[in-house]
């Protein structure tokens, strides 16, 4: 049968279109019910006693949830008590249209084979389809097709009545009207918080229910703290017109009333408005997309510098917030002030479920407490709990259901919970769902395009490849490397030349474009490396075996080959898809043994040596064209294997062989992204280092002035040569400290698309173009440079996405890309310092109280910053305190120096401190740092007594 | 214009029957052949009829489109005219062979509806000077068996009367930029009123006598007709002669007075026709193209 649905659409160039879509109704779409004789269904998702211990229903039912029920009550919806579920079509085709997130976690629902969720086409059943009614709304017709086909379920059902024990659906809705129609037309049908409620059974499902509107109303009191958002229309026509703007919300780290709107204008042109206070943050959370209107000049403020948390009690709303904001208007009278604005509206919330810990109500019968998030960005959050003394001292997540302008907080329910605080496995997870890495395993559908085991070179594959299994190649890696993603060789040429090899595994050979696997990888970017676990980019079967070049097995590569001369000049470059066999994968301290070892003179041990000869002439070259070796702190722990807790961590020791490697993957890297960029010069990927604006290096220039040593920053060049000779007599780590601080001034590298962008420099290398194509194993980045480099040789075809590059920036697929990467890439890193950061406590809350020397490496207002070269670790001596008025301190900006009382800090000064876990807050749990050397009157503690190990705290079993 | 060939002895048979008020299948000079109108026939346009008259068939499609007013009449629409002169018709028409008809036929088109007496284009317009409805009328010949002007006046008609135009609103921003809005309920247009709207009765001179309504044999026994188009109150609104002989002015004036009634009584069956169709609403059998 044959139906026709038409409605009007609005034309881009501002026509009016009428769309007409035919719509087919079948007599084939079956219930999907265990119970059911009558249709001729294969299989059945909805079982025969569907039974659930409620005090509503006794009998065995299913549920139909309405849209409204499936939008905000997923978090109930995925629990594994409920089960035997109608979704239908028209609530699925909803749920799609207004949420992406929701309707993707629905499809995860339903796929679960254990929830049995059953999919109703009611849309095209004969019996159920609806068409709209004049003067019907879109909402209506829904809600009436979902009430229709609930009487369909209920009367199919009935027909089974003797042998299911009375089999009935229930219509859940939070809809009055819709509830009050279906009751009229005989459904059974129930609120979905009275539902809930009634499943004796499950008294912690109450917790998770979002509130809906009624409930808000109850929870907060009827004094309105906010101004009331701005409706859309209006919002959209302010920002036409240009009387508010449009930007991303970021809330400060360390003031709760303070926030940025990053504006993006046209190109580079982008702004930034300063929000402060309460009221004109108007209930905006971090990473909302939101509509500000600037404020009169005369009411522009300067950021405030003091550090403010949101602390206390609930307060009840407002009460104090007089006083709260008055610190605030203190420093606003200072100059330098900035565009300053309010919001008026939220375009888009971006709310994700958030980790964090609950503050317990003082009230021990209440059933509300406050939330507080691990990111000090998002504001507290409200939740109604009756299990709260069993969450007390977990990690939780939380979900935002809604931010009433009556309440000093948004409200939310509870997700779930994911383990006690401070425990390495739940720190680890908070931490990767902080930085939005994804970490789930790999699901089926991407698991399903590895290659079948066992797996072999085909004689086809050997056919178009380069046999390179007579070289000897051998591999270079940290130690407990199982992802060798790069090898190489070295070997003297009849003509007295010196052929080089670099031999990266194929990974392009495996992952083909577009699939799901191809996409699981880009959308995960890069492998992230925490202490102790890896995330992988792909699955494990390719990163830790077909992909490793480990020695002694034939593996496919990509190789770039240079013939070069003794004075390591490039004389010729070729680009092959080929066949190795690595002789050995060596550490680099194996390496080195080799090198250094005079009796050796077997074929690797020969290759290596050349090569090292050749990296020494590589890297000299390169330093005299200015790249910069600049020096950060890397520690390592060592783990102990049984409880995984770190027991001693070291810095991490730089071999010549760390160089020599390195120096051949740039090489590679650099003739790899010519040959793309000459061959692609509209769509190469390729990797850039803007060099920084000169004000990043005022620090740097101070702290070294405080020294009587000048620094030239007037190019990288300049820089490494300046770099080079401070040197301060009496000081050998002075040096470290400056390229440290060097290191901090530096700007980000990014990818880029060739065609997007004219500068392609690379500030820290010197180069004047860079790519990476070294490790596809862990970076997709490098996935794209081989599938281009591929096709640059002709090894292999091209898709269209790959060179994709409209003009139009963000809507191309390879600039997207690039975006994504870059967003991976960041966060990786952070969580990287995170897990670091999480290690060396769990390292100190091992060991106790230790007394370290340590450098000043910054100073600030109230505070100095303090470096333990010997943990690489950085930490803050503050000199203020909340409680008791604090010592006389002095700043100065041009030194800049500190004065304590009688003492002054500069950059570089040699300090003691006493280093201790501070665990009073457990959800931030921090190293605290106390000066012991110098001594100042009440500033300064005694050394306490060291004991190391002597209260070991017990390690979780 | 199809054209059949007719012989002599042919052609007086029919002369000697008009002479007589007697036609070739039985009717009388002032007479129509069987008329079949059904109106919504195509689903994606905003308003479209098919008509058949005797074997004559067209089918007409309106859409409904946001233009520009035309500088002269800012706080007016307008309609375009298109006739297609589909080689289904006759094979005549294949290739560019329908061409020249089509035009003709658009342009006698354009001066009978496009005027503000004929179809209430101050309605279609949505904000002056700035956006107003288009109505662009498509005009397709099915079969050609004769008439085809009267046959395409009736059809449009019945395609504008069914026209639903979604109603749009104006929302205006702070500093007088305009939107149009468009209501998300398919049932929220507007109808045309279509009462002034003229039909075209073509009257063919044959002999000393003229006839509407002819069939092909009859049009070629005919030197020239005339084109009047008539409201429903006997009003003519245009008229045109077309064809390669001549007229003289007292048969003219014969002939607009017989144009005048025939055409009156044209207009009251056809609205009746048309409401009723209109107040089945959804119960109505759709006949369709197979029926």
């Amino acid at each position: 049968m044959l139906k026709s649905k038409t409605f009007v659409k609005k034309t881009r160039s501002g026509g009016v279109m009428k769309i007409v879509r035919e719509h087919y109704l079948r007599d084939d779409i079956w219930c999907g019910s265990e119970a059911c004789t009558e249709c001729k269904q294969e299989s059945t998702e909805l079982l025969k006693d569907a039974c659930i211990e409620s005090n509503l229903c006794s009998f065995p039912h299913y549920l139909v949830p309405d849209t409204n029920v499936v939008l905000h009550q997923i978090d109930v919806l995925e629990d594994p008590v409920i089960r035997n579920v109608i979704i239908l079509q028209t609530v699925l085709q909803e749920v799609r249209h207004r949420s992406a997130p929701v309707y993707k976690r629905l499809k995860d629902i339903i796929h679960e084979k254990e929830k049995h969720f059953y999919t109703f086409t009611n849309e095209h059943h004969r019996d159920t389809f609806i068409e709209r009614e004049p003067g019907e709304t879109a909402n209506d017709r829904n809600d009436r097709a979902i009430r229709v086909a609930a009487k369909w379920y209920s009367q199919h059902l009935k027909k089974f009545e003797a042998d299911t024990d009375g089999l009935c659906v229930v219509l859940l809705t939070n809809d009055q009207g819709n509830k009050q129609k279906a009751e009229e037309s005989g459904l059974l049908v129930y609120r979905f918080e009275e539902y809930i409620k009634s499943l004796i059974a499950n008294p912690e499902l109450v917790d998770r229910l979002a509130l809906s509107n009624n409930d808000k109303n109850e929870i907060t009191s009827s004094k309105v703290l906010f101004p009331e958002h701005l409706p859309l229309s209006r919002i959209q026509s302010g920002i036409k017109s240009g009387s508010f703007l449009q930007g991303t919300f970021r809330a400060s780290r360390d003031n709760y009333l303070e926030a940025t709107v990053f504006v993006q204008g046209e190109g580079e042109d982008s702004t930034e408005v300063l929000i402060q206070g309460l009221q004109n943050l108007n209930r905006a959370v971090h990473q909302d997309v939101v509509a500000v209107q600037l404020l009169p000049r005369n009411q522009w403020v300067a950021p405030s510098s003091v550090v403010l948390q949101d602390e206390g009690a609930a307060k009840d709303d407002a009460v104090e917030e007089g006083e709260e904001e008055k610190a605030l208007k203190i420093s606003a009278a200072e100059a330098a002030r900035k565009p300053t604005g309010k919001v008026v509206g939220v375009i888009k919330r971006n709310w994700r479920p958030f980790c964090g810990m609950l503050n317990i109500s003082q009230i021990k019968e209440s059933t509300r407490h406050l939330f507080t998030p691990a990111d000090r960005r998002i504001p507290r959050i409200r939740i109604e709990t009756r299990q709260a003394s069993t969450l007390a001292g977990q990690r939780i997540m939380v979900a935002i259901d809604g931010w009433p302008k009556s309440s000093r907080y948004p409200n939310g329910h509870f997700v779930r919970s994911l383990g006690g605080a401070g425990e390495k496995d739940t720190e680890q997870e908070v931490l990767l769902l902080e930085h939005d890495v994804p970490h789930q395993a790999f699901s089926q559908a991407v698991l399903s395009f590895l290659p079948k085991m066992p797996w072999a070179i085909t004689p086809e594959d050997m056919a178009k490849r380069e046999d390179l299994r007579h070289l000897t190649v051998c591999s270079v890696d940290p130690p407990g490397c199982t992802d060798i993603d790069d090898a190489l060789h070295c070997r003297e040429l009849e003509n007295g030349n010196l052929e080089v090899g670099v031999h990266i595994a194929d990974v392009t050979h495996f992952i083909r474009p577009g699939n799901a696997l191809d996409k699981e990888a880009a959308n995960r970017g890069t492998t992230v490396y925490l202490c102790g676990k890896r995330i992988d980019m792909v699955p494990e079967l390719l990163s830790s075996n077909l992909c490793s070049l480990r020695s002694n097995v034939e593996r496919l590569a990509f190789s770039c080959i240079w013939e070069m001369n003794q004075k390591a000049e490039i004389l010729k470059t070729r680009f092959t898809k080929s066949v190795i066999n690595s002789k050995a994968s060596l550490t680099y301290a194996e390496a080195q043994m080799r090198i250094d070892d005079v009796t050796k003179n077997d074929e690797t041990t020969k290759s290596l040596r050349g090569l090292n000869k050749l990296a020494k002439i590589l890297k000299r070259g390169r330093i005299e064209k200015g790249a910069l070796t600049l020096s950060s702190l890397e520690v390592r722990f060592h783990i102990d294997s049984e409880t995984h807790d770190p027991i001693d961590l070291q810095t991490k020791e730089l071999m010549e062989t760390n160089s020599m490697v390195e120096e051949f993957m740039l090489l590679a890297n650099i003739s790899v992204a010519q040959k793309i960029y000459d061959e692609f010069p509209e769509c190469a990927m390729l990797r850039k280092h803007p060099a920084p604006p000169p004000s990043n290096y005022d620090i740097l220039l101070k702290a070294a002035k405080s020294k009587d040593v000048e620094i030239h920053t007037d190019s990288a060049k300049a820089l490494a040569d300046s770099l080079d000779v401070a040197k301060v007599d009496g000081f050998p780590y002075f040096n470290t400290l400056l390229r440290i601080l060097a290191t901090r001034c530096m700007m980000q590298a990014v990818y880029f698309c060739s065609g997007m962008d004219s500068d392609f420099h690379h500030y820290g290398l010197a180069s004047p173009i860079y790519t990476h194509f070294t490790s596809p194993i862990r970076r997709y980045a490098d996935i794209i440079v081989h599938r281009l480099l591929a096709v640059a040789i002709g090894a292999d075809s091209t898709y269209p996405d790959l060179m994709d590059k409209h003009k139009h920036t963000d809507k191309h697929k390879q600039s997207a890309l690039s975006n994504n990467l870059n967003y991976r890439h960041k966060m990786s890193q952070y969580a990287q310092r995170a897990s670091v950061a999480f290690h060396t406590q769990l390292f100190f809350k091992n060991r106790g109280i230790l007394n370290e020397e340590g450098f000043v490496l910054f100073v600030r207002k109230n505070a100095i910053i303090v470096l333990i070269p010997k943990f690489g670790l950085e930490g803050t001596v503050f000199f203020d305190s909340k409680d008791k008025t604090g010592p006389n301190l002095v700043f100065d900006e041009e030194g800049p120096t500190l004065s304590v009382e009688q003492h002054a800090f500069h950059i570089f000064d040699k300090v003691k401190v006493t280093i201790s876990l501070d665990a009073s807050n457990i959800q931030h749990q921090k190293i605290r740092m106390a000066l012991i050397d110098p001594v100042i009157p009440g500033v300064s503690v005694p050394a306490p007594d060291v004991e190391p190990l002597a209260k070991k705290p017990k390690i979780d079993s | 214009m199809a054209t059949v060939k007719v012989s002599e002895a042919e052609k007086v048979y029919i002369l000697h029957g008009i002479r007589d008020d007697l036609r070739v299948d039985g009717r009388g000079c002032e007479d129509y052949r069987h008329v079949e109108i059904e109106t919504d026939v195509v689903s994606n346009t905003d308003g479209s009829a098919k008509v058949t008259l005797g074997y004559t068939a067209v089918l007409v499609g309106i859409k409904a489109d946001i233009g520009k007013p035309k500088p002269m009449v800012p706080n007016e629409g307008y309609l375009e005219f298109f006739v297609d002169c589909s080689a289904n018709a006759t094979p005549e028409f294949e290739g560019r062979g329908g061409e020249e008809l089509g035009t003709e036929l658009s342009n006698t088109l354009y001066k009978v509806f496009n005027n503000k007496h004929s179809v209430d284009l101050k309605s279609l317009c949505i904000s002056a000077g700035e956006h107003c409805w288009v109505l662009y009328v498509d005009v397709l010949l099915l079969q050609c068996d004769g008439n085809l002007y009267d046959a395409i006046s009736i059809a449009i008609k019945a395609a504008l009367f069914n026209t639903k135009i979604p109603r749009v609103h104006i929302s205006a921003d702070e500093e007088g930029g305009k939107e149009i809005e468009l209501s998300d309920d398919p049932y929220d247009c507007m109808r045309l009123d279509v009462e002034n709207v003229p039909c075209i009765v073509t009257l063919c001179k044959v002999g000393h006598r003229h006839v509407v309504d002819v069939t092909l044999q009859e049009k070629a026994c005919s030197v020239a007709s005339l084109i009047i188009s008539v409201t429903h109150k006997g009003t003519i609104t245009c008229t045109r002669k077309v064809g390669g002989g001549s007229l003289d002015p007292e048969s003219i004036f014969e002939m607009t007075e017989a144009g005048k009634r025939v055409g009156k009584a044209l207009h009251a069956p056809l609205m009746a026709l048309l409401q009723q169709e209109e107040s089945l609403g959804k119960k109505r059998q759709k006949v369709g193209f197979l029926g």
